[in-house]
C-alpha cells in the first residue's frame, strides 16, 4: 500500500543470507552460536513476513545490478521482489513452517558434530527458497532455483561418510539439473521471444497474442524445471533417496517447501500456460495425475518409515501438478486448488515428518516400521500429533487436506473425469498406504525390542509438532482459497459462509467428487484396519502375490534408470572415445593444453633471473617497438 | 600562496613523513612499531581530508606544471588509500625489519608523495622528478631486508632495470624537448595538432616504453616476478599497487592531454602491448608454484587489462579503467595482507605451504580465496566487474576498429586460462593433496589482532561492496575521467 513499506520484503529475504554468511565465516565450530543465529534469522523473516502478510502490503521493489544497454535493447539484470497474495502467502508458510523446523532441529540434531554447517546450510536453504518466493523475474528465481538445488544437496549430504547419503546427493543434484537444464532452455526461449524476463512484462507481452506453438514449447519446458524439483515422473527418483539426509532437512525441503518450488513456479507463471491454444496443460495434468498414482502404488509396500513419507509426498505433489494442468486446460482458470492444497499440504506433511523424526529418535534411528509398535502409549504426543496429520492426508473433514484435496477433485470433476476417478483411486491408496503406517507402527503390537524403551521425546521437539498440529486441522476454515482468488481475480473472493458453510460447501459445490473422496479415503481407513491392526508381518505379500514385488521394488526405476544410463553411456563413450581419442584429444586439447604449457615453459626460460638478459630483452623489446612504430 | 595550497596534500604527507622521521630520534627502540600507527592515522585523516578539497574548476600551479582536477584527486585518494593498507600491513612485519622501521615507513611516505604528484603532473619535468622520487625509495625499499639474500637480489634488480627505463624516458623527454621547444603538455597539445614530428613521435615512444615499465608491461615486464619475490611483502603491495598505478596516470596524461592525437593514431601500439602483456603473464603464471612469484604473473597480467582500457581513447574505457583500479585495491590488499601474515620469508610463499590455512584461521583463508576469486573475474565480486566494464568497452570500440574484438577475446581467453592457476591457490588452502595432508595434522592457529580483522573486514567487504553496487564507484571513476577533454 505504501511505496516504502514494499522495501520490507527485504528484510524477509536479507537475515537468513546473513545467518548464513555469519555461520560459515565464523561460527562454524560453535554449535550454540550457529543455532542461536539461524533460529533467530528465520524468527526474524516470520515477524516481517507477518507484518507484510496483515497490512497487505503488495507492490514491487528492485535493485538493479547491471543495467546493459547492448544496441537492440537493455538487459538488465536485477534483483525485483513482488509482493502480492500469491508470494506473501507463500512467505508465510515458508518462515513459518521453516522456523518450527529450525527450533526442532535444535533438538534433533543435538550433539550432532557438525551441528554449525548445518545450520549454515539450513539458512542458506531458507534465503534461497525466500528468493525463490519473492522473485519477480526468470533470472533471480533461476539463481534462486539452483541455490535451493545447491543447499539441498548440502544438506541432503550432511553426513557424507556415509556412501548412501553421498550417492543421494549426488543423484539429488543431478536428477534435478537434468530438468534445470530444460528449465534454462525455456528462459532462453522467452528471452529470445519476448525481449524481458519480467513476470508482468512477460504476462502482458504473451497476452498480446504470439504464435501459437511457443507458448506450448516454452511452457513444456519450463515444466521440465518443476518435473525435476518436484519431484515428477520421470524424474521422481531423487525424492526417496533424498531421505538419507536428517529428519527435520527432509521435513522442511523434501516434504513442506522447496519440493514444492516447482509448483509455486508453476502458478506464478501461470499466464504462460495459460496462453490460449497450448498443448502444455494437457501434459501436465497427465504427468502430475501419473506420478500421483505410481508413487502412491509404491508407497504401500514400503517399510521404511520415511520412505512411505517420500512417497506419499511425490504423490500429492503429482496431485497439486494435476491441480495446475487441470487449471490450465480451459480459458480464464486459476491454480488456485494447487496452492491451496500446496499451503495445507506443507502444514500436515511437515507434522509427518517431524512425528518420524520423533520416533526415529526415540528408537535410536531404527526406521523399519516392522520393527516398531505399541508407540501410542508410550509416546501419546507425537502419536496424537501424527494422527491429526494423517486424518489431514487423507481427507477427512474436518482436517485441512479434505478441502484442499477436494478443491482439486471438484476441479477435475469439471474438466477430465478420467482424470478424477484417478484422483479418487490415488485418495483411496493415500489413507490406505497412512493408515497401514500407523497401525503398524502406533498401534498394533510391539515387533521388536526397540519400542520397549521408547519415550517421549523433549519438548523442543514435542512443541513444534503440537504448534504445527494447528493449521493442520483448521487452516481449511481460513479461508485460504478465497484469499488466492484475490490474486488471480480480484475482487471474486469469495465470501466466507462461516464454519459450517464452510464444512457443506464442497458437498454442495461438486457432490459427486466430495463423497467419491471421502467414500475411498473411509475405504481406505478400513482396509487397512481389517489388514494391519494385529499383524507382524506383511499379509500384502502373501494376498497380492506376484503383483506386490513391483510395487516394493519401486516399479524397477531406479535399475531402469541405472541401465539406461550404462548403455546410453556405453555406446556415447564409445563414440566419444574414438572422437575424443583422435579429434579432441590428439588434436585439440593436447594441442591446446600442450602448446599452453609449452609456451609457459618457454617463457620460463626467458625468466632466466639473469640481469644481464632482462636488460638485453628490454632493450631488443624497444627496438622492435620504435622498428614496428615508426618503421626505421 | 596558491600554489601551495594547491599541493596541500602532498605536503601533509610530506610533513608526516619528516615527522615520522624526526619522532624515531626520541622514540625507544622498543616502541619503534607506534610510529606505523601514527604514519598510518596521519594517511587516513589526510585520506578523509582529501573528499573536502572541492575543485569546480582544474586549478594550475607552479607555473602550468602541477595540475589539481578531478582526475588527479582520484588518484591522489587511491594512492592514500594503497598507502594506508600498506603502512598497516607493514606494522605487522615490524618484527622483521631489522634497519630501523620507522624509517621503511618513512620512505613509504616519500614514495606516496611521489605517486601523488606524478598525478597532477602537467609538465614532463614534474614527469621525471615525480618519477624519480617514487623509484629511488623503491631502490631501497626492496633490498630493505639487508640481510636476506632474496631481498638484495630483488633491489639490485630494480635498481639497474628501472635505471634503464629511467634512460629510456629522459632521452624520449629530451627528443619532445628538441622535436618542440616545450615540456609543458598544454603548449605540447597545441604544437602536436598542428603536425606531426618524426622526432616528436620518437621522443614519446621512447616515454610510452620507459612508462611500460611501471606497469610492468611488454616489453618492460621481466623485473615484476623476480623483484615481487624477493622484496617484503608491504613493499611489493605498493609496487603492485600504487606504482602501476602512477604510471596509468602518467600514460593517461600524456597520451591523451600532452599528445591527443597521436595517442590516438597509436591505438594498435597499446592494443598490441595489452595482448601481448596479458599472454605473457597468463601463460607463465601457469607453472607457478610460489604465491608470491604467481602475483607477479598476475600483475603482469592485469597491466595487460589496464593497457586494453587505455587502448580505447574513450571515456568508459578510461573509466574502466580507474575502476579496475580500485577493484584490485581492495583485492590486491587482501591477498598481500595474508601473505604478511602467513609467509614471513619468500620461500613460505609457496603455495603447498597454504594448506589447511582454513583450520588455522578461518578469516585469512576466507579473506585469501574471496581475492584470488576476485582477481580471476567470477562475479559478484570486484574483479568481476573490473574485467567486465574493460571488456564491455573494448567491444564498444570494435564498431569502429575490428581488432578491439580480437583483443576482447584474448582478454576473455586470458581470463579463462587464468580461473586455472587463482583456483590452485584456493584448492591449496582448502582440500590440500594427500602428501600435504599429512603436514598439517596439528594446525597452529593463527591469531590475529582487532585491527588486523578490521582491515581484512574492509577489504573483504571492499570487494564485495564494488562487485554487488557498482554505481557510486563507477560514478566517481565517470566524474574523473570527466577532467579531460575527450
Amino acid at each position: 500500500m505504501h511505496a516504502a513499506s514494499t522495501h520490507l520484503a527485504w528484510l524477509v529475504l536479507l537475515p537468513p543470507l546473513g545467518a548464513a554468511a555469519g555461520i560459515t565465516l565464523l561460527a562454524l565450530n560453535r554449535p550454540a552460536v550457529s543455532a542461536r543465529l539461524s533460529i533467530g534469522a528465520i524468527l526474524a523473516a516470520f515477524g516481517v513476513s507477518l507484518v507484510l502478510f496483515t497490512q497487505g502490503v503488495e507492490g514491487r521493489t528492485a535493485w538493479t545490478w547491471l543495467s546493459i544497454d547492448d544496441g537492440r535493447g537493455t538487459f538488465v539484470a536485477e534483483l525485483g521482489l513482488r509482493l502480492d497474495h500469491l508470494s506473501c502467502l507463500m512467505l508465510l508458510v515458508v518462515t513459518g513452517v521453516g522456523s518450527v523446523i529450525h527450533i526442532y532441529s535444535l533438538g534433533y540434531m543435538r550433539g550432532d558434530r557438525s551441528v554449525g554447517r548445518y545450520f549454515a546450510g539450513l539458512s542458506l536453504f531458507s534465503f534461497s527458497m525466500l528468493g525463490i518466493v519473492l522473485a519477480d523475474n526468470f533470472l533471480m528465481l533461476f539463481i534462486c532455483w539452483e541455490l535451493v538445488g545447491v543447499s539441498s544437496y548440502l544438506l541432503i549430504g550432511f553426513w557424507f561418510e556415509r556412501p548412501a547419503a553421498a550417492d543421494a546427493s549426488k543423484k539429488a543434484f543431478l536428477t534435478n539439473r537434468l530438468g534445470d537444464f530444460g528449465f534454462l532452455l525455456g528462459i532462453i526461449l522467452l528471452w529470445a521471444a519476448f525481449g524481458t524476463l519480467d513476470f508482468a512484462e512477460l504476462e502482458q507481452r504473451i497476452g498480446a497474442g504470439t504464435t501459437p506453438w511457443l507458448p506450448s514449447l516454452v511452457g513444456l519446458l519450463i515444466f521440465c524445471g518443476a518435473v525435476g524439483k518436484s519431484a515428477q515422473f520421470p524424474l521422481h527418483v531423487w525424492l526417496p533417496d533424498a531421505m538419507e539426509g536428517p529428519t527435520p532437512v527432509s521435513a522442511l525441503i523434501h516434504a513442506a517447501t522447496m519440493v514444492a518450488a516447482g509448483v509455486y513456479m508453476l502458478c506464478r507463471v501461470f499466464f504462460v500456460f495459460a496462453a490460449p491454444g497450448s498443448a502444455a496443460p494437457d501434459v501436465i495434468a497427465w504427468v502430475g495425475g501419473g506420478t500421483a498414482l505410481l508413487a502412491a502404488l509404491i508407497a504401500v509396500q514400503q517399510n521404511d518409515i520415511k520412505r512411505i513419507l517420500a512417497y506419499s509426498t511425490l504423490s500429492q505433489l503429482g496431485y497439486m501438478v494435476l491441480a495446475v494442468g487441470l487449471a490450465g486446460m480451459a480459458a480464464g482458470a486459476h491454480p488456485v486448488p494447487a496452492m491451496y492444497h500446496l499451503t495445507t499440504h506443507a502444514c500436515f506433511k511437515a507434522l509427518l515428518f517431524l512425528g518420524a523424526g520423533s520416533v526415529i529418535c526415540a528408537l535410536r534411528h531404527e526406521q523399519d516400521i516392522w520393527r516398531m509398535g505399541g508407540l501410542a502409549r508410550r509416546m501419546p504426543i507425537t502419536f496424537w500429533t501424527f494422527l491429526a496429520a494423517t486424518l489431514a492426508l487423507c481427507g477427512i473433514p474436518p482436517f485441512s487436506g479434505f478441502f484442499s484435496k477436494d478443491a482439486i477433485l471438484a476441479l477435475a470433476w469439471e474438466r477430465q473425469p478420467v482424470l478424477l476417478g484417478l484422483a479418487v483411486a490415488v485418495a483411496f491408496l493415500t489413507s490406505f498406504y497412512m493408515f497401514r503406517l500407523v497401525w503398524v507402527a502406533f498401534l498394533g503390537p510391539a515387533k521388536s525390542q526397540a519400542p520397549d524403551h521408547a519415550r517421549e521425546s523433549p519438548a523442543v521437539m514435542t512443541l513444534p509438532l503440537l504448534v504445527l498440529t494447528v493449521p493442520s486441522v483448521v487452516a481449511g476454515f481460513w479461508g485460504i482459497d478465497s484469499y488466492l482468488i484475490e490474486h488471480f481475480r480480484p475482487g471474486e473472493g469469495l465470501s466466507a459462509p462461516g464454519w459450517l458453510g464452510q464444512l457443506t460447501a464442497p458437498f454442495h459445490h461438486a457432490p459427486v467428487a466430495a463423497f467419491s473422496g471421502l467414500i475411498a479415503a473411509l475405504l481406505g481407513i478400513v482396509f487397512a484396519w481389517r489388514l494391519y491392526s494385529h499383524r507382524v508381518q506383511d499379509p500384502l505379500p502373501g494376498l497380492l502375490d506376484a503383483a506386490a514385488r513391483p510395487l516394493r521394488d519401486k516399479f524397477y526405476f531406479d535399475e531402469f534408470y541405472g541401465r539406461l544410463i550404462a548403455w546410453t553411456q556405453d555406446t556415447l563413450a564409445r563414440g566419444a572415445d574414438a572422437v575424443d581419442r583422435w579429434v579432441i584429444g590428439g588434436a585439440l586439447v593436447k594441442g591446446a593444453s600442450g602448446s599452453i604449457e609449452l609456451c609457459g615453459r618457454l617463457l620460463r626460460l626467458v625468466q632466466t633471473g639473469s640481469l644481464q638478459t632482462y636488460a638485453f630483452l628490454f632493450v631488443l623489446g624497444a627496438v622492435v617497438a620504435i622498428v614496428l612504430m615508426l618503421g626505421w | 600562496m596558491s600554489d601551495l595550497t594547491a599541493i596541500g596534500l602532498e605536503l601533509a604527507v610530506m610533513v608526516t613523513a619528516l615527522a615520522v622521521l624526526l619522532l624515531d630520534l626520541w622514540t625507544p627502540p622498543e616502541q619503534k612499531r607506534q610510529l606505523g600507527y601514527v604514519a598510518a592515522i596521519a594517511v587516513g585523516v589526510i585520506f578523509v581530508a582529501s573528499f573536502a578539497v572541492l575543485i569546480p574548476e582544474p586549478r594550475m600551479a607552479f607555473g602550468g606544471m602541477y595540475r589539481l582536477d578531478e582526475l588527479s584527486l582520484y588518484f591522489k585518494r587511491f594512492f592514500l588509500l594503497t598507502a594506508l593498507v600498506v603502512l598497516l600491513m607493514s606494522i605487522e612485519i615490524a618484527d622483521r625489519i631489522e634497519a630501523g622501521f620507522p624509517e621503511y615507513c618513512a620512505l613509504h611516505l616519500f614514495a606516496l608523495t611521489g605517486m601523488m604528484l606524478a598525478a597532477s603532473a602537467y609538465h614532463f619535468a614534474m614527469v621525471f622528478v615525480a618519477l624519480e622520487l617514487i623509484a629511488v625509495t623503491f631502490y631501497i625499499l626492496t633490498s630493505y631486508q639487508r640481510r636476506r639474500l632474496a631481498s638484495l637480489e630483488a633491489g639490485v634488480k630494480y635498481l639497474v632495470l628501472s635505471a634503464v627505463a629511467s634512460a629510456f624516458l629522459v632521452y624520449g623527454i629530451a627528443l619532445v624537448f628538441g622535436a618542440s621547444g616545450t615540456l609543458d603538455f598544454a603548449r605540447l597539445a597545441d604544437r602536436s595538432n598542428t603536425g606531426s614530428h618524426r622526432m616528436l613521435e620518437l621522443g614519446l615512444l621512447l616515454v610510452f616504453l620507459g612508462l611500460t615499465f611501471k606497469l610492468a608491461s611488454v616489453p618492460f615486464q621481466f623485473w615484476a616476478p623476480d623483484v615481487y619475490q624477493g622484496a617484503p611483502t608491504p613493499t611489493v603491495a605498493f609496487l603492485a599497487l600504487g606504482s602501476k598505478a602512477a604510471g596509468v596516470a602518467l600514460l593517461i596524461r600524456v597520451f591523451h592531454e600532452a599528445a591527443p592525437a597521436i595517442g590516438r593514431g597509436w591505438h594498435g601500439l597499446f592494443a598490441g602491448v595489452s595482448a601481448a602483456t596479458m599472454l605473457y603473464g597468463v601463460l607463465c603464471a601457469i607453472p607457478q608454484r610460489n604465491l608470491k612469484r604467481l602475483l607477479g604473473y598476475s600483475s603482469i597480467a592485469n597491466g595487460g587489462l589496464v593497457f586494453m582500457g587505455l587502448s580505447t581513447f574513450s571515456a568508459p574505457g578510461l573509466s574502466a579503467v580507474l575502476y579496475f583500479l580500485a577493484a584490485y585495491l581492495f583485492t590486491l590488499g587482501a591477498a598481500f595482507f595474508v601473505l604478511c601474515l602467513v609467509a614471513p620469508t619468500a620461500e613460505d610463499a609457496d603455495i603447498p605451504a597454504l594448506t589447511g590455512l582454513h583450520r588455522r584461521s578461518p578469516l585469512l583463508a576466507a579473506a585469501l580465496a574471496l581475492s584470488m576469486v576476485s582477481l580471476a573475474g567470477i562475479p559478484p565480486l570486484a574483479g568481476f566487474f573490473g574485467k567486465f566494464l574493460l571488456i564491455k568497452a573494448a567491444l564498444e570500440n570494435g564498431p569502429s576498429w575490428p581488432a578491439m574484438y580480437a583483443l576482447a577475446s584474448v582478454a576473455l581467453l586470458t581470463a579463462v586460462i587464468s580461473i586455472s592457476y587463482y583456483f590452485g591457490v584456493i584448492r591449496a588452502i582448502y582440500w590440500p593433496g594427500e602428501t600435504e595432508r599429512e603436514v598439517v595434522r596439528d594446525p597452529e592457529p593463527i591469531v590475529l589482532s582487532g585491527l588486523t580483522r578490521a582491515v581484512l573486514w574492509f577489504c573483504i567487504v571492499g570487494m564485495l561492496w564494488l562487485g554487488i553496487a557498482p554505481d557510486k564507484m563507477l560514478i566517481l571513476a565517470e566524474h574523473a575521467v570527466r577532467a579531460l577533454a575527450l
